[in-house]
């Protein structure tokens, strides 16, 4: 890193263009620019062309717009009445009740969405007003939803894994099984709080429900049947090795168009609403893709990924303490950045570092997407907490507060990751070998 | 006025039909997705689908920027935006609609002459599909202008009478989140 004046141009252009606000994905195609006319004499304009064209034609982001249909569809189905009224009766015996529909609804819902802020309406919509009227305490319902909903980003199908698999190159079937276990541990953790907090709260005293018979409860979860289906035919087809990451997205959509179809909520409006918000929502993705992936390649005309990965080597940092260094990293760039763009944003630079450390990318895929959900319930711009404020008019302080257990919860999380790394890499090294992996 | 009145129709028109071949395109993903899979049960072989579905892939975001950008689907920092008051806010939505609209333009130069040199010289692609690469390409190129068009377009209504026209939506965003 010779000319770190030339850099520091650089980097200011980056915070420049991003703070300002403009738009993500054209803002990075500025920097790169910018990167570009600074340290290469190559033609811009046409380097520029030819990464964005390859970045945006690549058959693995074909995944992306189909699991965003189907979280879509889905959405506009009975599905959150039917979650809540089939989990209920078999949630309301332990410890804690029915708060636990939040999580466990969350973690349902996240096998079939690829988004958290997706997962917290769904969920929500339904959860909010019946645990109001049961009287539970409205700290714990909004913030067991806040954190439960972040599981949408970990519970495959999931955008942020999607993201960061097409950016480094890995198997996004992989990805996805490195996250189940992860996300059903902090699920876990979640419940166990919940349950904590119903023996040592004292606003705890919500409204017993009515005792339910076997049959009665089988008899309110038959809704569910149609969804685990679902579930288990898209998560099944790439364990077995069935299907490619995208093919068991296209059967995703089909599914759930027919059970949208079955539940008679499928007609003409909600099909193309569903159609046209999710060929918006990858639009958007596709445009932060196209940009990251020129400023990559700048990025590397820069010399600071190779620079600071050397730094880092120099420094001789312990696995763990590198790890530290990009936890704290990444919450604070959370706090201004969306997910899918602090993970673009910054691969560039930290893959080398990563790699250099001998630390597993399929593990630091889950690491990462747990550290980028965090930011999804702290302030300023956590875009749940944005969601849940829609949804309960409170102030935004307020739910915040309410969400910090599940922040620190969280932050457990990295440190069960990091200590049982097997829980991220077992699966994804046990499944089947598929077509095209 | 009228012919004001007529060029804002047509805009939005414009806007709105990219959208809508956007999604046909996002339909045309599902259907080669699904024909491949089914090619390869039966045993047979549908040569080049991944290479068609990437193009479908190409077509379908650009098409929709313009369409995204016109209901705040597009993610931006905002935390600047919304500390300062309205008349700044106005002045930094300039600069950043005429950063985004120099950025789209100087694509769009680009484009189309990546797309004039892919027909002249008759690039094909390398995968066993064989197509002659300028026709997906030039999907990339009239997306990438409509998207210039329609900045400029918010630039100029924002210079004019003072407001953006973005709309945003929480729930059509919740989904990229």
């Amino acid at each position: 890193m010779e000319n770190v004046s030339v850099i520091m141009l650089f980097l200011f252009v980056l915070f420049l263009l991003l703070g300002s606000g403009v738009w993500v994905g054209l803002a990075l195609m500025g920097v790169a620019w910018v990167g570009m006319e600074l340290f290469t004499t190559r033609p811009v304009g046409d380097v520029m062309l030819t990464t964005v064209w390859r970045a945006s034609s690549s058959w693995t982001l074909t995944a992306l717009p189909l699991f965003i249909w189907m979280g879509e569809v889905l959405y506009r189905t009975r599905l959150s009445e039917d979650m809540f009224r089939g989990l209920a009766p078999w949630l309301a015996r332990l410890p804690g009740g029915l708060v636990h529909t939040n999580i466990v609804g969350c973690t349902v819902f996240a096998a079939v969405s690829g988004s958290s802020a997706a997962t917290l309406t769904t969920v929500g919509k339904m959860s909010i007003p019946e645990l109001r009227r049961r009287d539970y305490p409205e700290t714990m319902i909004i913030g067991t939803l806040a954190g439960a909903a972040t599981l949408g980003l970990m519970i495959p199908p999931s955008l942020t894994l999607i993201v960061y698999g097409v950016t480094i190159n890995e198997s996004i079937s992989k990805l996805f099984f490195a996250g189940i276990v992860p996300g059903i541990v902090l699920a876990a953790m979640f419940m166990a709080y919940v349950a904590i907090m119903s023996f040592t709260s004292k606003r705890w005293n919500p409204t017993p429900e009515p005792r339910m018979s076997f049959g009665q409860k089988v008899a309110n979860s038959r809704f569910l049947i149609p969804v685990f289906l679902l579930i288990s035919v898209v998560i099944g087809s790439m364990y077995l090795g069935f299907a490619t990451a995208t093919e068991a997205a296209a059967f995703g959509v089909i599914g759930s168009l027919l059970l949208a179809a079955g539940q008679g909520s499928l007609n003409w409006r909600t099909f193309t609403e569903s159609l046209m918000g999710a060929t918006r929502t990858s639009a958007m993705i596709a445009l932060i893709l196209a940009g990251a992936a020129f400023l990559s390649l700048a990025m590397g005309f820069t010399g600071l990924p190779r620079g600071l990965a050397d730094l880092i080597a120099q420094w001789d940092l312990s696995r763990f303490q590198l790890l530290m260094v990009l936890l704290v990293f990444y919450i604070i760039l959370g706090m201004f950045l969306d997910g899918i763009s602090s993970v673009v944003l910054t691969m560039a630079v930290v893959e080398p570092m990563v790699r250099q450390a001998g630390i597993d990318l399929i593990w630091f895929g889950i690491f990462i997407v747990v550290v980028v959900e965090m930011a999804q319930i702290t302030p300023p711009i956590g875009f749940n907490l944005f969601v849940l404020q829609g949804m309960t008019d409170h102030e935004m302080g307020f739910i915040a507060r309410a969400a910090f257990p599940m922040f620190l919860i969280m932050v457990v999380m990295v440190f069960v990751l990091i200590a049982f790394p097997e829980i991220a890499t077992w699966l994804p090294d046990n499944i089947r070998k598929g077509p095209g992996g | 006025m009228r012919v004001l009145k007529l060029l804002r129709r047509g805009l939005d028109g414009l806007y709105l039909a990219s959208g809508i071949a956007a999604s046909l395109c996002l339909i045309a993903i599902l259907t080669l997705i699904v024909l491949q899979m089914v090619a390869r049960w039966t045993g047979e072989v549908f040569p080049g689908a991944p290479e068609y579905a990437g193009y479908a892939m190409a077509a379908a975001s650009f098409l929709a920027f313009a369409n995204a950008l016109n209901r705040g689907a597009h993610i931006r920092v905002s935390i600047v935006l919304n500390a300062v008051s309205p008349g700044i806010r106005r002045w930094i939505n300039v600069w950043c609609f005429a950063v985004g609209a120099a950025v789209a333009w100087y694509f769009v130069y680009y484009a189309q002459k990546f797309v004039y040199f892919s027909y002249k010289f008759k690039d094909i692609s390398q995968g066993q599909d064989k197509t002659m690469l300028w026709i997906p390409q030039s999907t990339m190129l009239v997306g990438a202008i409509i998207l210039a068009i329609a900045l400029t377009d918010h630039l100029l209504h924002l210079l004019i009478s003072g407001d953006h026209r973005i709309k945003r939506d929480l729930v059509d965003q919740s989904f990229g989140e």
